[in-house]
């Protein structure tokens, strides 16, 4: 009888593994396939590591406006492959050191519900007083555009580099994962057609920085086509011949390319679980249903990160693990926490709180206060004044509400914008926190400063 | 739906620990936030001497 066992060894599953051992419990993690899950396998980790071969590539380039002449970069994709796989296999091998250390068991197979709190592994059966589901998620299919890893490609078969940069890339939706695979590509010589649905890249977010980034990435040679949708193909001797529609005209049109990802979203793993076995609720998106406890509608049940709810990122399952182990362990921990979004572009993009949209309809006196990069010291000696900070606050009481931001270093950026929310700062709180120069960072502190009509290093506009 | 709640992760985690609705705390401090002490007199605490 163990006091916690944990399905699946992702971020969620692997943090809430741990924090339950480390309060005491005895802890048995269940995995199915490579420890460390998704994202240290094939997501996150190894597309930061293209991400960063591929911007340096661009670095290169474009050092020569300063006088570093380094000629056209040449790329040995066998040897960034393998680069790609040593980082992975440090970190997947390191979850399991630390498992060791916290003496968590890990045991390998497929868990299957045989009761609410009895699992069937390998023909095992095991038993838990408390269960915490970390099934993750898989890439969403587009009919019509079934993965075979080969033309039609997933994140996964995307991140196989190695196995030629393609002379034509098209990659279907626009979230963090099309933009960035679409960045790598780009980068690495392919030309490269993006297209999303909805009327604006990175749906959902802030539609002003969002459109921002769109240009940029233009700028950079990806064409964007928004309000698109992917028909269907024909696969010809010459590439894939691919039928774009306008989502509102209708009108259509054709292109050709060697490869097409599918990054039109992810959806829950649940099945095969058994979660009827154990009467564990899942809503009509498969999701499981879960409160802000991370309980299941089965008491002693957990379900954390991607098959509980979106959004669908690793810090957001990491902290939900945290919170059901804790509750497992007899705690009373609730998520109710902001979570930043980040897309790891050049230059990256990065948001935290509400939109401008989103506090407009919450009937909130909205404020923004904004800076570019062009007017940052730091993005000048850094080659990248392409970008943009803006917050959104409340103008009655000063309290931020959202920042959002386009910049090189955004991801880190907007870790001061999460603790300034969770700490419930103002505005002038901002403002008045000193940033040291020449930074980045300082064009927050800009954006809080203009906010209040007063930024030093831009007309108050 | 919830609005803001502006108080920060361990004055939320306090209120959690005491029985506290955080949601039903009206916060003394600048710009409306919620403190340990608004907390501990919603709690029934003596505010410490």
């Amino acid at each position: 009888m163990y006091d916690v066992i944990v399905i699946g060894t992702g971020p969620g599953g692997y943090h809430a593994a741990i924090r339950a051992a480390q309060l005491g419990k005895k802890v048995l993690a269940i995995e199915a396939d490579a420890v460390g899950g998704v994202c240290l396998n094939v997501g996150c980790i190894p597309t930061k590591a293209l991400l960063h071969a591929a911007e340096e590539v661009e670095n290169a380039r474009k050092a020569a406006e300063f006088g570093l002449e380094f000629g056209e970069p040449k790329v040995d994709l066998n040897k960034l492959g393998s680069w790609r796989d040593g980082i992975v296999k440090r970190l997947t091998g390191g979850v399991q050191t630390l498992f060791k250390a916290n003496k968590v068991e890990l045991k390998r197979g497929f868990a299957r519900f045989v009761g609410p709190k009895k699992l069937e592994v390998n023909g095992e059966v095991v038993e838990g007083r408390s269960i915490i589901i970390a099934t993750g998620s898989e890439p969403a299919t587009l009919p019509g555009f079934e993965p075979d890893e080969q033309g039609i490609l997933t994140s996964t078969g995307a991140l196989k580099i190695e196995e030629g940069v393609p002379k034509r890339f098209l990659a279907i939706g626009a979230g963090a994962i099309g933009l960035e695979f679409a960045s790598i590509m780009n980068r690495f010589g392919a030309e490269v057609t993006v297209v999303e649905f909805m009327p604006q890249i990175l749906p959902g977010s802030d539609a002003e920085v969002a459109n921002l980034l769109a240009r940029i990435l233009g700028k950079q040679g990806i064409t964007i086509k928004t309000q698109t949708k992917a028909v269907g193909y024909e696969k010809k001797k010459d590439g894939y011949h691919v039928t774009l529609e306008h989502v509102e005209t209708g009108a259509q049109e054709e292109i050709v390319v060697d490869k097409i990802l599918v990054a039109v979203g992810r959806r829950p793993r649940t099945q095969g679980l058994g979660l009827e076995a154990a009467g564990v609720e899942v809503d009509a998106k498969g999701f499981i249903k879960v409160n802000d406890r991370m309980e299941t509608s089965v008491p002693g049940v957990y379900a954390i990160g991607d098959v509980a709810r979106p959004p669908l990122l690793a810090h957001k399952a990491m902290k939900e693990g945290l919170v059901a182990a804790e509750n497992a362990a007899g705690g009373n921990a609730v998520f109710d926490y902001q979570i930043p979004g980040v897309v790891y572009t050049s230059p990256e993009w990065a948001a935290v709180g509400m939109t401008e949209e989103e506090a407009r309809e919450k009937g909130i006196n909205v404020k923004v206060g904004k800076f570019p990069l062009t007017a940052s010291g730091r993005a000048m000696t850094l080659g990248a004044t392409e970008g943009v900070i803006k917050l959104v606050g409340d103008a009655d009481t000063d309290l931020l509400l959202g920042v959002h931001i386009v910049a090189p270093e955004a991801s880190d950026l907007i870790a001061e914008a999460a603790l300034a929310l969770e700490m419930a700062a103002t505005v002038t709180d901002l403002a008045l926190t000193v940033h040291a120069h020449p930074t980045l960072a300082e064009s927050v502190m800009e954006a809080a400063e203009h906010f209040h009509k007063q930024a030093i290093h831009i007309a108050n506009r | 739906e919830r609005r803001l709640i502006p108080a920060a992760p361990s004055i939320r985690r306090l209120a959690r620990e005491l029985g506290v609705d955080i949601h039903r705390i009206e916060g003394t401090g600048i710009a409306g936030r919620i403190t340990e002490e608004d907390v501990r007199r919603a709690a029934g605490q003596a505010p410490a001497p």
